[in-house]
Order: structure tokens, then sequence, then C-alpha cells
């Protein structure tokens, strides 16, 4: 490029020096219009190569002379030059029916050239052998024809060459940055230690993917499932998108109704009873908040007197108004419930009262149901123990005591038929008579009295005294233990083989639980000392162990290696009853502060379920012998039955379900509802012995 | 009439009996729909043109119409076009009560005997023969435990011989002169282990059957023994003290598991014979093989059966009677479940002379007679004492339906005596 301007500047210099030498002739010459005619012909005579002037034949048919082109350099004055095209770059076709085009400075219309007919332009074409090089320049309305250069550069842009003949497209490289490898560096600084450190942001990208397919959110290996190459662009399955979905428009202000007019209807207008009903009523009760009135004119109207309030009502609907919607989570909520099966499948269960065994003067303290499930045996209050048949509720024996009886409990051998009762600091061993056959009875007597024969230790004598006791003390009396302290024995529990059982005494102090062998006539004292008070022993129905519930644990003994197993910890106050499931791997405790605990003893020490559903405290639990229930009684007279499941599967844990609350059977009285219950052996059937002096059967 | 019929709906019936006195005009005839029992029987009273109306009742496919006959129609979608057919029978009078026979104890147990004779069994051990004027004719000694079941073998003018199964474990048979006031005891069964709950003779009075708490089903002969025969060993002894024959059992039948509360035998095969226990089944046994035969179970302890010529009913400790049909396949299914008693039905008694009705005896204190082609008891009978006293309901043990008279007793101590007109439809 540059090379090319300099060529330029070069060649104009020549025509500048030209011209110079034109002017110099000029400025010599006065004449001006006659000088360059003569000019040029002095030039012809004194240039031969420049003196040609050169001529052509113009548009008009007249010998034009060619002058040479001017350069446009400062010197150049064009000014004297006619306005050629004021109106700029124009489609020309505006000033077709004009006969000028635009104005000049002075304001005066530039007439059109005079343009040539049809005829005129034929002729010009057919004389004029140069006619073809003429072009007819659309600015200027003239006819202009093309130098020889010009020609040449349209010839070049025809074949498709460069414009400019001079222009070399291959011009040779410069190589201002050099490839070549310098041996010695630019500059001295050593290297920067981040070249030679991993990357802490690329390690930080790669942590961010590593996070995401360990979260999942990228899948290694997935195969994308590609989606459709083609797919239908004017398809209507497209829902059109909702604008705006979260606008909410603001709440519109209710229009006035019927009675809100000056000149409301008559029956719109309230009468004086409705008046004074309004006035009466608390403002925010009131339907409306203002009284239909009737004006005689709409010049009458006073000022709206609650127009500050109504203002204020409405910024405030539209300061509370909600601004976008909430989705709400749309839970059904008993879907949150667990899925407990319904009471009705769980059948059968104690459902309704059925029998009621009155008779006892006191409150039935305890009761015992025989294990074949025919008779009833209560404890009472009144000093009394009686015996019930079960189905009839017809009490068969009574026997009469000097003490208050703690506790009964049938003897669970079904070849011997005995009892045990718990008096004061004594407990009796009775066989009811008349009740089983005489070869049983026998039996029984000679099971039960065979242990006078065998010999005492010391140890034991100190303990309790075995006594034999005479025909008068009471009907079918066979022994009485005769325990050494002289506190109260409150709990009588049988080994289930019916040989071994053993007495609570709570305040006994560290004799306060023994166990006795009946058919040897021993005792033994199984722990040196107790930890808190005992409320409740139990045997374990299938192994050796041994149950003892103080006020708030419960501990399992190994009989047999006599150790602690296990401790439970109830969480509750005070441990009222126990019970154990016929499993063995299942207790059920009740306490004094209301609650129902679950223990599962292959799962944990804690309650697997904690039931509170009584509203005083509970006096006793049971779990059914064969059945899947178990109850629990309480000082509000209510008795509660649940479904208790217990599954082989030791994976699953058992299934819990309430299914009745047996009501209005027992009165309160003194704040003591139902003391005992106990469910019958075989049958579905719960019996409950209450203060109000009565057992009742529900079935 | 057409504007009769625009008022009401009319239907055509025709109306049929099987009680050839009451029988009217075979033709059918137009009657409103809105009619109830009462109105149909206003009908056929107007047909007979009797001087003393006669109640009826009146039954569209063997079952009792117990809504107007427009309730009726809907209920079954049956169209008032077509000609209906209602048969009816003489409506069951309701029961009267005749008397009351005092007892000292509570009555577990009663049996009638034509009307005339009535045996008693109490829970102060003793077993009293009544006649109708309400002497008690005999008071039977010897049982040392209540009295749990009493059955008549033979009567003849002169002589009675009666069982009583007591809760001492012993069947006894006694032999009552019923003109010089003596009595004997025959012999004593001994074989239970367990109070003995029911007893039952078969039609032929040969032989009778037992059962027990002790879930066991002893067969015995009415003969009476020569020697004592021994059961076992053991109670050889005792034997000698006591100067009464004991027999033992010929045959033991087991099959129930725990107490049985009720045995009976079929009315017409003496070897069939049925049994309800607390293990929730009612077994069909065959005496002559003592194989048990059919079971039927369902979900409540039975604690009182009875058999007519082929239904069974049963009272439960969930309330109800159920009805049963021997000879269905289907061990659980029932054939029909009554219910109306608000607590255990102890006792059931089927109508010796119909075969739809049958009365039974509650721990509610009522007795129910029901007609087992109606849902709802036909009448409730409620102890007048019972009513006093709404705290104290008096259970009821036993019920006897003895030709038309029902007899029960239970916890008040007396024998209740009601007359029932029984209805005459043998079909």
């Amino acid at each position: 490029m540059k090379r090319q301007r300099d060529k330029e500047e070069t060649s104009s210099d020549e025509i500048i020096s030209d011209n110079i030498d034109v002017d110099t002739e000029d400025i010599s010459d006065e004449d001006n219009e006659g000088t360059i005619s003569s000019a040029m012909s002095d030039c012809e005579t004194f240039d031969q190569k420049e003196a040609q002037v050169q001529y052509e034949i113009g548009a008009n048919g007249y010998p034009r002379q060619i002058w040479p082109e001017i350069d446009p350099i400062y010197e150049s004055d064009t000014s004297t030059e006619d306005p050629v095209n004021t109106v700029g770059n124009i489609p020309m076709e505006w000033y077709d029916d004009y006969p000028h085009i635009g104005y000049d400075i002075n304001g005066k219309k530039i007439m059109k050239p005079a343009t040539s007919d049809e005829l005129d332009k034929f002729l010009n074409n057919m004389e004029d052998p140069d006619s073809w090089l003429s072009v007819k320049d659309v600015l200027s309305q003239q006819n202009v024809k093309l130098s020889d250069e010009e020609l040449e550069i349209i010839r070049r842009i025809q074949m498709g060459a460069f414009p400019d003949p001079n222009y070399d497209p291959y011009e040779p490289t410069i190589e201002w940055f050099t490839s070549k490898p310098e041996v010695m560096p630019l500059n001295a600084t050593p290297e920067p230690k981040r070249r030679f450190v991993p990357s802490k942001w690329e390690a930080k990208r790669i942590m961010k993917i590593v996070r995401a397919i360990r979260q999942g959110r990228i899948v290694l290996g997935k195969t994308q499932t590609p989606k459709p190459r083609y797919y239908s662009l004017w398809t209507d399955n497209d829902k059109p998108r909702e604008e705006h979905i979260m606008q909410i428009p603001a709440p519109k202000i209710k229009l006035p109704e019927h009675d809100e007019s000056y000149n409301p209807p008559a029956e719109y207008l309230p009468t004086d009873k409705e008046k004074e009903e309004w006035e009466k009523m608390d403002p925010d009760d009131r339907e409306k908040n203002y009284l239909p009135q009737k004006y005689p004119c709409l010049r009458a109207v006073p000022a709206y007197g609650r127009f500050i309030q109504d203002r204020f009502n409405r910024c405030l609907d539209l300061y509370l108004a909600p601004r976008m919607r909430r989705n709400k989570l749309n839970i059904d909520p008993e879907s949150l419930l667990p899925k407990l099966p319904n009471p009705k499948d769980l059948q059968p269960f104690p459902t309704s009262i059925t029998l009621s065994y009155d008779a006892h003067k006191g409150r039935v303290r305890e009761f015992s149901i025989d294990p074949s499930g025919i008779w009833l045996l209560s404890g009472s209050d009144d000093k009394t123990i009686r015996m019930w048949e079960i189905t009839t509720g017809r009490c068969v024996k009574t026997w009469d005591m000097d003490e208050i009886v703690h506790s009964v409990a049938w003897c669970p051998n079904k070849d011997i038929c005995a009892f045990a009762v718990a008096i004061s600091n004594k407990v009796i061993i009775i066989s009811p008579p008349a009740v089983c056959d005489d070869e049983t009875t026998n039996l029984t007597a000679q099971y039960v009295v065979s242990g006078f024969n065998t010999e005492k230790n010391e140890k034991q004598m100190k303990l309790v005294e075995w006594i034999k006791p005479s025909t008068e003390q009471g009907d079918g009396f066979l022994v009485i233990v005769q325990h050494a302290h002289n506190k109260v024995i409150k709990q009588i529990t049988w080994h289930r083989k019916g040989d071994y059982f053993a007495t609570v005494a709570p305040d006994a102090g560290s004799q306060g639980i023994l166990i006795h062998q009946l058919s040897r006539h021993q005792t033994q004292q199984p722990f040196r000392r107790t930890k808190g008070m005992v409320q409740r022993v139990m045997f374990h129905p299938i192994k050796p162990l041994f149950f003892v519930a103080t006020q708030t644990f419960v501990r399992i003994y190994n009989l047999v290696k006599q150790e602690l197993v296990k401790t439970l910890q109830s969480g509750v106050k005070w441990i009222s009853s126990l019970d154990i499931h016929s499993m063995g791997d299942n207790i059920i405790i009740g306490s004094y502060d209301k609650r129902l605990c679950w223990f599962d003893l292959d799962l944990s020490s804690r309650p697997y379920k904690a039931l509170r559903f009584h509203s005083k405290a509970i006096r006793s639990v049971a779990f059914h012998k064969r059945l899947p229930l178990f109850a629990s009684c309480s000082d509000d007279g209510t008795i509660q039955i649940f479904h208790g499941m217990v599954y082989n599967d030791l994976l699953q844990n058992p299934l819990i379900v309430p299914v009745k609350i047996l009501k209005a059977g027992h009165e309160v009285v003194n704040n003591l509802g139902v003391l005992h219950c106990e469910f019958h052996p075989t049958q579905p059937w719960i019996i409950s012995s209450g203060a109000d002096h009565s057992l009742k059967l529900w079935t | 009439m057409d504007t009769v019929q625009e008022e009401e709906n009319q239907i055509q019936v025709r109306f049929v009996t099987q009680q050839k006195e009451f029988a009217v005009t075979d033709s059918a005839i137009l009657v409103p729909t809105k009619l109830r029992r009462y109105g149909l029987s206003e009908i056929i009273n107007h047909l007979l043109g009797f001087e003393r109306p006669v109640p009826f009742d009146f039954m569209i496919d063997n079952q009792f119409l117990r809504t107007s006959l427009e309730e009726y129609l809907q209920t079954k979608e049956l169209s008032t076009e077509n000609i209906l057919i209602i048969e009816y029978v003489e409506s069951m009078l309701p029961p009267t009560s005749l008397s009351t026979f005092q007892h000292d104890d509570w009555i577990s147990a009663v049996k009638g005997y034509n009307k005339s004779l009535f045996l008693t069994g109490s829970y102060d051990n003793h077993v009293r023969i009544f006649n109708t004027s309400g002497e008690c004719l005999q008071t039977l000694l010897g049982h040392i435990a209540p009295i749990k079941s009493v059955e008549w073998v033979s009567v003849t003018d002169e002589h009675a011989i009666c069982l009583s199964a007591s809760q001492d474990r012993s069947i006894r048979a006694w032999q009552v002169s019923l003109t010089d006031g003596q009595y004997t005891p025959l012999y004593d069964c001994k074989g239970h282990k367990e109070s003995v709950e029911c007893i039952s003779v078969n039609s032929s009075c040969t032989e009778f059957v037992s059962v027990s708490l002790d879930s066991s089903i002893l067969l015995w002969t009415t003969t009476q023994p020569e020697t004592s025969e021994e059961i076992e060993k053991k109670s050889k002894r005792r034997k000698l003290n006591k100067d009464i024959l004991i027999k033992a059992p010929i045959a033991t039948m087991r099959g129930h598991i725990g107490p049985i509360s009720s045995v009976m035998f079929d009315k017409n095969d003496s070897n069939k014979m049925y049994s309800g226990g607390w293990d929730h089944s009612i077994r069909v046994w065959d005496v002559e093989t003592r194989t048990n035969i059919d079971t039927k179970i369902c979900d409540k302890t039975v604690l009182g059966i009875a058999c007519s010529d082929n239904l069974i009913a049963s009272g439960h400790s969930d309330k109800l009677v159920r009805i049963w049909d021997p000879r269905a396949e289907d061990t659980a299914m029932v054939k029909l479940t009554l219910s109306s008693h608000k607590n255990w039905v102890s006792c059931v008694s089927w109508s010796p002379k119909s075969q739809f009705m049958l009365a039974s005896g509650s721990y509610d204190g009522t007795v129910k007679i029901w007609d087992i082609r109606s849902r709802t008891p036909l009448y409730t009978i409620q102890n007048s004492n019972s009513q006093e006293k709404n705290s104290l309901v008096k259970k009821l043990f036993c019920i006897d339906w003895d030709l038309d008279m029902i007899l029960s007793g239970g916890e008040d101590n007396q024998l209740h005596l009601y007359g029932t007109k029984t209805l005459d439809i043998q079909s």
C-alpha cells in the first residue's frame, strides 16, 4: 500500500509541475478565455508530447477538448465549477417530472441539461463510433465518456483481477515475529511456582464433578436416552405458556349495593328494631358496617363519615393481600398415621359386660382363675375368699379369714387342685372341697402334706415356719406358711409347674422376696438384700428366669446361674403391675403414673412402646395366655383391651393395636376403680375386680 | 274406580292357608298395598265372617310379612301387576303367665312331661317334681352339689323314672312313686371328672348321654345294673360305704377341646347326637360307632343346643341364637342368626308342635319366642321381677317347651309356666 501511495505521489508531482508550468503561462496572459486555447496551441508547439491536445467528438457532435485530469490538491480550485449535484444520492426519478434537479447555493433551481430525444440518441450512436464508451452519470444527468484507465479497470474487474494493475497480492512475507527459538531468554525472571503446582481451580472443578457423581447427579456409564432427531414443529401438544403465573391481581373493591343508595327502595330501609339490634351488635359481628338511609335528595347527603376508616381498611386489604401463590404440600394427614388394622378384624376380644359377681362386702383386691377356666377365686377386704362358677356367677364356696386377703393364686399344676392365699404374713394352701373329684383331692393332699416329713435346716427355720393347720381353722386348709417377718405379704406368684411359688412383702426388707417349694416345704431367700422396694415378681413362663419389679426398674435374674441377666429401665415413676407374654420375650408393666410400657426383651432394655391412655393410675395389666390380647385396668374405672401380636419372626416388631375400652362396669369408689384384671385362660373373656365390691365378666 | 286407583296403589293377592277351617276363596282379590298385617287380617276375618275375629299372620315366600305390602314390594322389587300369593296362619296369641313355683335356690334345669309333671333341678342340690297345681310331689335328696341337668326316662301312672346330673360329677337315676310319695335312687353314674353339664335320653329311652366340663361325652344305658360296676380300683373303698349301685359308662367319646356345655339326641334318629362346647363347635356324633361325623364351627362359645326334626338351634355367648342345618356340608355355614337378646343365650328349646318355632332363654332374664320365618322375635317374655328392679337382672338358666307350655327357670328361684296357643301347621 505504502509503496503504491509513493508511486501516486511521484506521478502527481509530475502533474503538478506540469500545471505550474501551465499556470505560469496563465498568469502571464491577461485574457483568460482566449489564452487557454492559445496556451494550448503554445503547449502544442512547446512540448511535443504534451502539446498534442486531444479532441474528441462530443455528444453534441462537436469536437471536444479533453483536459487532463485535475488532481484535487489543495491548490486546485473547484469552486469555479458549476455545482453539478446538490440533491445527493437520491433516486433521480423523483425529479423526472421537474425541469430542474435541486437548488444552487443561491436558491436558484439548477436546471437539468437538455436531453436529446430518442432519435438524436440513435443518430449519435450511429455516427459516433465512441458512443458505446459513454455512460450516463445519474447524478449529473450527463453522458460521460469513459477513459482508457476506467475501461482498463472495468476490464480487470470483469476478468476477476484486481482493479489496480500495480497491486501485487503475492508480496514476499516479512517475518516480524520470528519462528526461530531464541537460544537465550529475552528476560531473566525465574519460572513462577504456579507452573509447577497443580491448579487449584482445576481441582475445584474436578471436585465439583466428583461430588455430583457421588450424589448421583451424574451417573457414569449412563446411556443417554437419545432425543428425537426430528420433531413436529407445529404440533398442538405444546401447552401455551401461561403469562405471569405467580401474579395475583389485587382484590377488587366490592361494588355498592342497592341499599347503599342515598334513596334506597323502602324494603331496604331497616325498621327501628333492626336498627336497635344493629347498634347493639359488636362492630366486628355486624354483617354490614352501615345502615341504609334515605335522603330526600342527593344534595342532602352529608359527607361520608367513615371515609378515612374505609380507606384505611382498603389499604390494609391491599397490604395484606397475598402476593404470590404458595404451593401447599398436598399430603393426606391420614396417610401419615401408621397403618393399623381395623379392630373389627382383630376379633375376638371382650366387648361388653356379661356377668357380675356380687357378694363381697369390701374391695376385691385380687382374684385368680383356675387353669381349666371354670372356677374363679376372689379375695376381698371383707376378710373372705369366695369361689365362683364363672359362667353362671354362682358363689360356690366362701372362706372366712382373720385378715384382709391380699392375694390369691391358683396352682397352675392341673394334676392337683389347690390355691394359695396371702393373709398378713401367712400363706395358706387350700384345696377346695367338692370341686374336683376325690382322686385329685387325695392326690393334692398327699402332694402338699408330704413335705412335712422333709428335714429343715436352721437357716430356713429363721425365715418361715410350715404349720399343719387344724381342721377347725378352715375347710380344706392344707398348709400354713408362717413368715418370720411381720410384714404384709402383698403377692403370691406360682412357677408354671406349680411346685414353687414366690411371695412378696414389700416392707420386709431383705426377706421381702421368698421362694417356697410346696412339695418339700423348703424356703429360699434368693436375694441377700433388695435394691429398692419390690412391687411385683414373676417367674418366666419357659426359662429359669425370675423377674423382679421395683419402683422404676425390672430386673431379670437367672435362677440357675444365680446372676443378674438384665435390667429394664421403665422410665416410669412407680410400677404397679407386671405381666409376661406366654412366649416369654415380651413383658408389659403398668404404673401408677398412668403409663403402660411394653418391653421387647430382644430389642432393648427400654420400652418398645409406652401407652398412656388411662386418665388415672394403672392398677393391673394382663396378657392373654393364648390369644394375642392384653389389657390394663385403672383407677378411672375402665379396662382397656389391646391387640398385642407377637411374631415368631425376630425381625418383625410386635403389633400393638388398641381395640376396646370397657367402660361403665365398675364404679369409682374413693378414687379407686378397677383393681385387678385377668383374662380367661381359654376364652376371649376378661374378668375384673373393683373397689365397688364386685367382679365383672366381660365377653 | 279410577279415582280410587289414583289415591292408592292396589295389588291382586290370592290368600292360601293350610288350616282348612280358615280357608277362604281361591280367587284373587284386589287389596290396597298400604295394608299391613292387621289390615290383611281384617280382610280375612271379613271373608270368614266369624263372630270373634281371629288374628292371622301372613307369609310371602315363607317369610313373615312385617312391613306393609308396599314396602315389601319395594324391597323385593316386585311389580304390582302380578298376583301375589299370601299364605296366612293363625297368629300365635301372646303367651300368658300361668303360674310360678317357688324354689329355695336358683333353678338350673327343668323338664316337663305332658304338661302334668315338671321336673326341676336346683342349686340347693335337690331335684323336685311338681304337678300342675304347684304341689311339690317329691324332693329328691342325694346329690352333694348343685344339679345341672334333669331328664325324664319313663313315666307311667304310678312310677316315674328320671335322671339328674350334678356338679358332684355324678348322674343319678331315681324311681319315684307318683302315688305314695316314695322314691328310691336307682343307680349312680360315675365316670366324669368334672361337673356334668347336660344329659339327654334317646327317643327309645334305652340310652342316655352326658357331657361334662372335662371335655368328655359318656354314653350310658338306662337299664339298672345288678351289681356295682367298678370303674377303677381306687374308687372301691368309697363304694363300699354307699348302699347305692354304681354304673359305669358304656362308651366315652372325645373330640371337644375344653368344656362341653350341651348335648342332645336327635329326635328321630337314635343313632345321632349333637353336642356343643366352649371350643365354639357343634359336633354331630354317630352313637353306634362313637365317632364324630361332622363338626360345625362358629366363633363364639356354645352354651345350649336344641334340635328339632331337621334343624339345630344353639345359644351363644355373643347374644345370638344360631340355626344350623345338620345336613349342610359347609362346616361354618349358619342357616340363620337370630339377634335380639341382650346377654348370653343360655338355653334354647324348639316347639314340639311347630317346626318353625323355638324359645330361647337368656342371661338378660327374658324368654323370646321366635318363628324362624321372621327375623324378629314374636314375643318377649320379661319376668315381672326383673322389670321392677332394673339393676339386678335375673339370669335364666333353663327353658323347656312342653306341648303348649313354656317352662323357664333361673336365678329368681321361680319356675315360670307360660301358656302358648300353638299354631297348627303341620307341613
